[in-house]
């Protein structure tokens, strides 16, 4: 009866985290940022191998509506099956587009090793890192980089949701990118104001980045964009949280790449939150009433709340899918003059 | 070299993606030349009336539609991915036993070849189209359990109908097949997305349908590479 009424406590404070965390999203969804801002920004992408939709992925940098960028492709060897895009991609943006093809570097992080020899290539002041695994709109450079304009803010970050699921892996992904992820880290920055780097864009000054040991102080580290923020945190710069949300595209993923990705990030997670690693359940409050089921010995009281909470959380999160507004990835427009395919 | 794969399956047969889908994949993966060939199926017997009845078949009817949709689709992947669609069929005269069933890629073909008519007809016309004809998965499968072993049996027949034999088939390598001296390629056999990850081809020469149609049938400049992500 009293690990009953501990689980029910726990439920109903999972459940309010939840509410707050809803509001959180929809306080950085409505944040503005009036400033005129734009350096010229060096735009790094790390590649390795073949991420779904990598070419608009690619190309969708290539196409900012931004005065001066250069997008600078990094692989480590030419036998990546990326090398094959990255040469359509430069013939196709020849002014834009800087190959990098360096494996000289012998850091033990592989997307740090990848990305030094695209920085010391790179001309502008200002850098982004962004992965190969995202698609921006043309604004994005323009609405990103204007966050940064203040020299208190050392490192500009987005927010990200997962899209284009076309199997069970994937749609795993996106629903935990979705629903966990994006409402964490909204919360985490707008209302307890702690610094979250997510390494799928991250916009620093070469002045600051070099600052608190630049590649070297990562370069043997797995989570480099949480450290990469940290240190830029404890060094008294900002990190701030830009409500541009970038679309990660997850088409194809099997449940083994799902589970695996997972349980990596989640030792991960671990190793750096020690004990506060267990508090993550509370984020969810299906979890907690699913464990209440169990510990209740499956009574009727626990299914119906179970089901009430799924309920309210299905609910919420079709909110949150209605408030990021995310467009269809790859709708099928078929040959207007044929209708019967 | 130019990453080929001449072997692909759309909605118009039994492939569980739609043509555009099929490109869109294949053009994001930076592919150079590919040829979509839907099954035509020979009607003449229970298997083939069955993939008549569940429509897993491109008939004569739908052909022409099959055929513009692909052009539609062929400038779009010009444009976007630098990538060259050809349009193909895969003849596929099954039967109950595998030493009578065969399939034929039929790589640029113009007009419409049934399936039920016999092997030097589809061979002749298929040449008079001037189109490519490839002998594919003609030794035994991994997990098939009817394979098509016609032409590889009775290839002393065929032979010199066939401009090229597929020595590998998504995952499977043929090497009774590669060992004999006839021009090769490999490829996917694509009906699903995982399928992308298999042999493929690579070719030594210029990015339009006839420079590759020569490169195969003279078997100079090519290679046959497992694709990865």
């Amino acid at each position: 009866m009293i690990i009953s009424w501990f689980f029910l406590g726990l439920i109903s404070l999972s459940i309010a985290l939840y509410l707050v965390q809803l509001l959180a999203l929809r306080k950085k969804l409505n944040e503005k940022f009036e400033t005129e801002f734009t350096p010229p920004i060096s735009i790094i992408k790390p590649l390795k191998g073949l991420d779904d939709n990598l070419f608009d992925n690619i190309e969708s940098f290539c196409k900012q509506d931004y005065p001066q960028y250069e997008v600078i492709l990094s692989l480590e060897d030419y036998n990546d099956p990326a090398y094959r895009i990255v040469r359509k991609i430069k013939d196709k943006y020849p002014d834009k587009v800087t190959i990098i093809i360096d494996n000289s570097d012998n850091s033990l992080n592989p997307k740090v090793r990848n990305m030094i020899g695209a920085y010391k290539a790179s001309k502008y002041e200002y850098f982004l890192i962004s992965d190969s695994n995202v698609s921006v709109d043309s604004d994005y450079l323009k609405r990103t980089v204007k966050m940064i304009s203040s020299s208190e803010v050392g490192l500009v970050t987005n927010m990200i949701a997962g899209v284009g699921e076309r199997s069970i892996g994937a749609l795993f992904e996106n629903l935990h990118l979705n629903s966990f992820i994006l409402l964490s880290t909204c919360f985490l920055d707008t209302f307890l104001k702690i610094p979250c780097s997510i390494g799928k864009s991250m916009l620093m000054r070469k002045k600051d980045f070099e600052a608190i040991g630049g590649f070297s102080s990562i370069r043997d580290i797995l989570a480099e964009d949480y450290f990469i923020g940290s240190l830029m945190h404890r060094m008294g710069k900002r990190v701030l949280l830009s409500n541009y949300i970038v679309k990660n595209f997850n088409e194809y993923w099997s449940m083994k790449r799902f589970l695996n990705r997972h349980t990596r990030w989640a030792k991960i997670r671990w190793k750096i939150s020690g004990a506060k690693y267990f508090t993550e359940p509370l984020c969810n409050p299906v979890y907690l009433s699913f464990a209440h089921i169990i510990v209740s010995g499956f009574s009727q009281n626990a299914m119906v709340i179970f089901l009430g909470i799924s309920f309210i959380k299905i609910l919420g999160d079709l909110l949150v899918g209605k408030g990021l507004q995310l467009k269809p990835s790859l709708k099928y427009v078929p040959n207007p003059a044929i209708t019967s395919i | 070299m130019l990453l080929c794969d001449f072997h692909i399956h759309t909605r118009y047969s039994d492939g569980s993606l739609n043509l555009r889908k099929v490109i869109d994949i294949f053009g994001q993966a930076g592919f150079d030349v590919i040829a979509i060939t839907d099954h035509v199926v020979n009607g003449d017997n229970f298997i083939g009336k069955l993939a008549h009845r569940f429509k897993f078949t491109v008939t004569d009817k739908n052909f022409k539609e099959y055929v513009e949709n692909i052009n539609f689709e062929s400038k779009r992947a010009w444009n976007k991915y630098g990538m060259l669609v050809i349009t193909g069929v895969e003849i596929s005269k099954n039967y109950l036993s595998s030493d009578k069933s065969a399939h034929i890629l039929i790589v640029d073909i113009k007009e419409f070849i049934p399936a039920c008519e016999n092997l030097e007809t589809i061979f002749l016309e298929a040449k008079k189209q001037k189109a490519l004809v490839i002998a594919c998965h003609p030794h035994n499968i991994t997990g098939e359990i009817i394979n098509t072993l016609y032409l590889w049996k009775n290839r002393q027949k065929y032979a010199r109908y066939i401009d090229a034999w597929e020595i590998a088939n998504r995952d499977d390598v043929f090497n009774v097949v590669s060992l004999k001296k006839y021009p090769y390629i490999a490829s996917s056999d694509f009906h699903k997305p995982r399928h992308l990850y298999s042999w493929k081809t690579l070719l030594n020469c210029e990015k339009n349908i006839e420079s590759v149609k020569h490169c195969i049938k003279n078997n100079r400049g090519v290679a046959i590479t497992l694709f990865r992500g």
